[in-house]
């Protein structure tokens, strides 16, 4: 697979003023500025594979869009290579936006007043897509969601909902090699987010598109991403598939019981039985934290059966939500 | 990819401006009330004029319908800039909010793209009412008309406008810079009042100024003379064609430059 995007030790440094404080700060602010450097990102380093969707992750704060915005070739690296579809983005900006799709959510890029429809033709000349593709493009569109009702509504008139997911039809227009989505799934409701996923997915197959997706929403990764990226505080945490990161904790799943008498107690007699796991319980469930390296579910649920009958069971897995909080909360180890 | 052509961006531009006026012309009651605003503006101004200068035969040897030419010369000459380059305005706007980033993602260039999103329709009131005193006041000087005395007004009208749209493409960039960059622009604004006035009845610093600095006199008073007094031309009123392109070119760089160095604020 010839990779389309390779980053080495790239690092961002912002400087920022020191603002003093009060009217006497800003007044000494005019006459000597003290400023610090905030480095948004540190030394990172990554490639990106044609046809890959990758999950871009981190706290708020951690530098996911402002790699976005140097790997658009909107910011300039204070140090380090990026090589985007063969382009340096800082210095070829033009040539590397024909190559590239690029949507913020909650910022429209389409023209305000204009009727979807009249943006496409826009951007067709923009972009000089041929007539043909341009056509084909639309048809598949049409396959792929119900854009008959937003074609001839003015971007302005439409919910935000619909905003992103012309915005998304918009960067994919022209084809281009990769697509950067900052948050495409901010601020949407559930039927929304899934209609954009399912949307991304199709494009991503159809047309081999390279996805950088950045995201707050686990769903996003679940249903789109098998490979994530996780960086915080402008550093690299982790760069690999989401299935290997679940296993870093251990391969934990937790089974979750019903029995009679009250739970709060009972988990408390039942964590008397199984000192090595982690029992707990809330109004419906008690749940045990099972890490199957070293015991088997099965076993551990005939261990507890053993004393007292079970009503009901469940297992759940380790879900990314949780993973990635883990993560965001105590790093890797 | 190869260069995009002139005719590339003439077409872009066209398809653009087409929208937008459909666009706004759906909106008829805004429409014709910004119409309406437009035309008593006009009015306003011109009324303001004749009343400052209808009961003097002449200042400083301009005759009132000279004056009246310089006027409408102004008035022609500032269309361009309120036409195609409003989007100036909200520069610092999107500057401010972030939301200048859009305009970084097309292939094409940026201050074209920037540019091209507003055609400010009122500003082609302006130009009726500019071409009409113009007129006006050709006849009642008795000037001649001639191929040559045209080829001169079209040449010498858009070097005026290159001119104040340098003066304020120049003005709106310092926002890429600094945070209370309206006053600037304001002030480039308002100073394009004096730009209808002939720069004799200034006293020598404002001329100085008017001319080196904040150069409003090559919008109308330069350029006129050159049909006003074709017997006695400055240096300045030739070289002003050449100072217009330059100017229009430094301030595009400029521009450019502020654009390009802007660091994305906002996430
Ligand atoms: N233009 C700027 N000037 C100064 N500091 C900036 C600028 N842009 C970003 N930063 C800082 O760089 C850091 C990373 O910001 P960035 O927007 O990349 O985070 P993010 O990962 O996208 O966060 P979020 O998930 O909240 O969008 C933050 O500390 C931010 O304050
Ligand atoms: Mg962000």
């Amino acid at each position: 697979m010839a990779n389309i995007i390779e980053i080495k030790n790239i690092t961002k440094e912002f400087k920022v003023l020191n603002r003093r404080e009060g009217l006497i700060g800003s007044f000494k602010d005019l006459f000597s500025r003290n400023y610090k450097t905030v480095r948004a990102v540190d030394n990172i380093s990554m490639t990106v594979g044609q046809g890959e969707i990758v999950g871009y992750l981190g706290p708020n704060g951690a530098g996911k869009s402002t790699t976005i915005k140097m790997m658009t070739g909107v910011l300039e690296p204070t140090s380090g290579e990026i090589l985007v579809g063969g382009n340096v983005p800082y210095k070829n900006r033009t040539k590397n936006a024909q190559e590239i799709g690029v949507v913020f959510g909650q910022r429209s890029q389409l023209w305000w007043a204009l009727p979807l429809i009249e943006s496409f033709k826009i951007l067709r000349d923009i972009y000089q897509i041929p007539e043909q593709n341009y056509k084909s493009m639309l048809e598949l569109y049409q396959s792929l969601v119900d854009i008959e009702p937003l074609l001839h509504k003015p971007v302005r008139q439409m919910s935000l909902g619909q905003r992103t997911l012309s915005d998304i039809l918009a960067a994919f227009l022209h084809d281009p090699k990769i697509v950067f989505l900052d948050e495409p799934t901010i601020g949407l409701d559930v039927s929304m987010k899934s209609k954009i996923r399912t949307l991304i997915h199709a494009l991503n197959k159809e047309k081999n598109t390279t996805v950088i997706l950045t995201t707050h929403d686990m769903g996003d990764v679940d249903a789109l991403c098998r490979r994530i990226v996780i960086i915080d505080k402008g550093k690299m945490l982790y760069d690999n598939d989401i299935e290997h990161l679940k296993g870093f904790f251990g391969s934990y799943r937790t089974l979750k019981i019903r029995v009679d008498g009250d739970l709060k107690e009972q988990s408390g007699v039942i964590q008397g039985e199984l000192p090595d796991m982690k029992v707990s319980a809330d109004d419906e469930w008690i749940s045990v934290l099972v890490d199957e390296d070293k015991a088997k579910v099965i076993d551990v649920l005939g261990q507890i059966q053993k004393s007292r009958s079970v009503r009901d069971m469940k297992l759940e897995e380790i879900s990314t939500e949780e993973v990635i909080r883990k993560i965001y909360e105590e790093g890797v180890k | 990819m190869k260069r995009k052509s002139l005719r590339f961006y003439f077409r872009i531009y066209r398809k653009i401006l087409a929208q937008d006026i459909k666009s706004k012309m759906s909106y008829r009651a805004d429409f014709i009330i910004s119409t309406i605003g437009m035309i008593f503006t006009n009015v306003a101004g011109f009324i303001s004029f004749w009343i400052l200068f209808r009961r003097f035969p002449s200042i400083n040897g301009w005759s009132y319908h000279e004056m009246l030419f310089l006027y409408g010369f102004s008035l022609v000459s500032l269309t361009p800039v309120q036409c195609l380059f409003d989007n100036n305005w909200s520069l610092r706007q999107y500057v401010y909010t972030g939301d200048f980033i859009k305009y970084c993602f097309r292939p094409i260039n940026l201050f074209f793209y920037f540019q091209s999103e507003v055609f400010d329709i009122k500003g082609l009131g302006q130009f009726a009412f500019g071409i009409g005193t113009l007129v006006y006041s050709w006849n009642k000087i008795g000037l001649d008309f001639t191929p040559l005395i045209l080829l001169k007004v079209i040449v010498f009208l858009i070097t005026a406008s290159l001119i104040m749209i340098a003066l304020q493409n120049a003005a709106a960039a310092t926002c890429f810079w600094i945070q209370n960059s309206f006053y600037v622009l304001d002030l480039v604004y308002r100073f394009r009042d004096y730009a209808k006035y002939p720069i004799t009845i200034f006293n020598p610093v404002f001329k100085f100024i008017f001319t080196f600095v904040i150069p409003i006199a090559f919008i109308a008073y330069y350029p006129s003379l050159v049909i006003l007094r074709p017997d006695d031309i400055p240096l300045l009123s030739w070289l002003s064609p050449l100072f217009g392109l330059v100017f229009f070119w430094l301030s595009y760089k400029f521009w450019m430059h502020g654009a390009l160095k802007y660091n994305g604020t906002g996430s």
